[in-house]
């Protein structure tokens, strides 16, 4: 199919219910899920539209943020003090104590996990983004918007789907400046 | 539901749209409004200013402009000579505000975090007003740290790297775990208000023209409300929200070892980290309660938002915090008392009875006795005026508090002949120089970003409904996560 031929339309729906049963309903006309994508202005779970799970790397991404936040950790306890020309005794504490190196490494650890989960967002959300982009700005007003991936040929057909299942307005989509 | 029906047949005519009227009118998350109305009403709070916010907005800089720079600036040509800090109390001031702005900054996790993670949802329309609180309390904390510091320019000093002579920062020391905490937390607690702040900045984006528009959209990062970017700040506000809790807690707990590790008379104590940890929720609850009532009443739609039911659940947790705190003062008092030490004992009749004795009897009446003698009545702890004094007394006993911990207790140690009374000097313009910026910061703040999440007060009126049990109709709330 030459990519032309693929139209993207976005369909406006003032409620969570019609929205989720329209999903339902172009699942069974032949619409896969990749080829839909839901925009809302509050965190709409996959379980209440009967969607796939979202995959997401922020965890994993956290995960390995805090591992390196601990190596960082484990360097400065126990690497730097190695790294002095005349190794430094504090008191009767033993080279590399036990009770501080618990508190370096706790602090950097959980800011490694921090740091990372903050840029997983960024990283799983291609954030910043400021390229045109396919959206309506009636989202943030409470609007559920719905946005379908398909043939030319399938538009009339999924249109009238989305108008019979109460879309306020269904619309080819224009990528444009947010 | 044929229980229900029956019931509401037997039930006074107009009964019930009566105790429906009446929870709308008490609780926001039973009173939704569109959410177009809504985000309309944010944004006009952050577009009205009147002449007096400006007036304000103008003393305020002139006090930060002499308080702060200005002060600084002579303490940095002068040197650290024009503060009051000599011996034997070198720590002064500077370091009780370091500590009282930590203590403030433990409201706003304490509220988005511990309350969101169990689903308190009495927290969702003043989160951000207290994330603010964190991020701001934390600059200004900074600040005092540098300026305790007196060759300020110095200060990188302190950063874990090799200087020219291959010597590292010791961390063996508690002042490097402070940099490595504080550090950590002003970065997540920044983290954390940012990311629920994004689908607000988004909105507001939408409903903007000018330069505002290109300022919000610039910080929405082209967040449009995909499935995948909620899943994504989902997953992120939860880890959030789990992993700044200890993050607080180790903070000042860490601020504490900074005393608690020296074998000083009063300081030497294995209660400080939760006496301290404590402490800061008292001060940032009460720090919370008045800015929510500030605001509240000066920005416009507020009342709206936030209501009496709001202040009435803050006022409980104040209370329940007072008494936690009572209950580690004493108990850190009543070991250091019986263990009969001839130097403790001098300190704690210092205390009392010395020359600042008046602040350590309005400590406890400030901390303790007026918290309990008002937030146990609710209809009190309702009214916003009245908890907002009760937040301000608070604050000004933890005040106190730091006061006779830091420099009243350094007047006094095992050495008699270099006993002697802290005088603060140039550290009252910087102190008072700090308030103005964090009020001054707030009020920018105010004028910019929505104070309001409002789609997470959309997503708790959602979970919310009225449910008739028998004739008593009850708040259900729905998981949605």
């Amino acid at each position: 199919m030459a990519e032309s031929e693929i139209v993207d339309l976005l369909a406006v729906f003032s409620d969570l219910e019609p929205a989720a049963d329209a999903i339902e309903h172009l699942r069974s006309i032949g619409v896969h899920d990749d080829c839909m994508n839901v925009i809302s202005g509050v965190p709409v779970t996959e379980a209440m539209l009967g969607r796939p799970s979202q995959w997401t790397n922020v965890p994993r991404i956290a995960m390995g943020g805090a591992i390196l936040g601990f190596c960082g950790g484990v360097f400065l306890t126990y690497v730097a003090p190695f790294l002095y020309p005349y190794p430094i005794q504090v008191s009767s504490q033993a080279f590399v104590p036990g009770p501080p190196t618990v508190v370096v490494l706790f602090e950097l650890t959980m800011l490694g996990m921090l740091l990372s989960t903050f840029l997983g967002v960024f990283l799983d959300s291609f954030f910043p983004n400021y390229r045109p982009m396919k959206y309506v700005p009636e989202v943030s007003d409470g609007k559920i918007a719905v946005l379908i991936e398909c043939s030319h040929v399938e538009e009339q057909k999924v249109t009238d789907v989305l108008k019979k299942m109460g879309a306020e307005s269904v619309r080819p989509s224009e990528a444009q400046h947010l | 539901m044929a229980y229900e029906k029956k019931h509401a047949e037997h039930a006074p005519a107009g009964h019930s749209g009566h105790n429906e009227e009446h929870f709308r009118e008490k609780h926001l998350m039973l009173d939704p409004l569109p959410r177009g109305q809504m985000n309309e009403m944010v944004m006009d709070s952050m577009h009205t200013t009147s002449w007096k916010f400006w007036v304000v907005f103008g003393v305020l800089s002139a006090i930060v402009v002499y308080g702060l720079f200005y002060s600084w600036g002579v303490m940095i040509a002068e040197g650290l000579g024009v503060a009051g800090v000599n011996r034997p109390s070198y720590w002064g001031i500077f370091l009780v505000n370091t500590v009282f702005w930590i203590g403030i900054s433990h409201a706003g996790t304490f509220i988005s975090a511990i309350l969101r993670v169990f689903k308190a949802e009495f927290r969702r329309p003043f989160t951000r007003a207290a994330e603010l609180m964190t991020t701001f309390g934390l600059v200004q904390a900074g600040f005092s740290i540098f300026m305790h510091m007196g060759r300020v320019w110095l200060s990188y000093w302190l950063f874990p790297y090799a200087n020219q002579r291959m010597l590292w920062p010791n961390l063996h020391s508690p002042l490097s775990w402070d940099l490595l905490a504080i550090t950590t937390y002003l970065l997540s607690s920044t983290m954390y208000l940012f990311l629920p702040l994004i689908p607000d900045l988004a909105m507001a984006r939408d409903r903007s023209n000018g330069w505002r528009k290109t300022f919000y959209k610039v910080l929405a990062l082209g967040f449009r409300g995909t499935e995948g970017e909620w899943t994504h700040l989902r997953n992120a506000m939860n880890i959030f929200a789990f992993a700044i809790i200890p993050v607080m807690f180790s903070v000042h707990t860490i601020v504490s070892w900074d005393f608690a590790a020296a074998t000083r008379p009063g300081w030497n104590s294995t209660i400080f980290g939760p006496y301290f940890v404590v402490g800061a929720l008292h001060s940032g609850m009460g720090a919370v309660v008045m800015v929510l009532a500030v605001v509240r009443g000066t920005m416009k739609n507020m009342k709206y938002f936030i209501r009496p039911e709001h202040f009435e659940a803050i006022g409980k947790l104040m209370l329940i915090i007072s008494m936690a705190w009572a209950y580690f003062f004493f108990n850190d008092y009543m070991v250091q008392w019986y263990g009969g030490d001839k130097w403790t004992k001098q300190l704690l009749h210092f205390h009392e009875a010395g020359p600042m004795g008046w602040m350590w009897f309005a400590m406890l009446i400030f901390n303790i006795a007026i918290p309990w003698a008002v937030l146990w009545n609710a209809r009190w702890r309702s009214t916003p005026w009245i908890v907002f004094t009760v937040g301000l007394l608070i604050n000004v006993g933890m005040w106190f508090e730091r006061y006779i911990i830091i420099p009243i207790s350094l007047s006094i140690n095992r050495m008699p002949f270099t006993w002697r009374l802290y005088q603060p000097g140039i550290e009252i313009p910087l102190g008072i120089g700090t308030l103005a910026f964090f009020i001054l910061l707030y009020m920018a703040a105010s004028r910019l970003i929505p104070l309001i999440p409002v789609w997470e007060v959309q997503e708790g009126q959602m979970a919310h409904e009225l449910k008739k049990f028998g004739r008593e109709t009850v708040v259900t709330v729905s998981e949605l996560e």
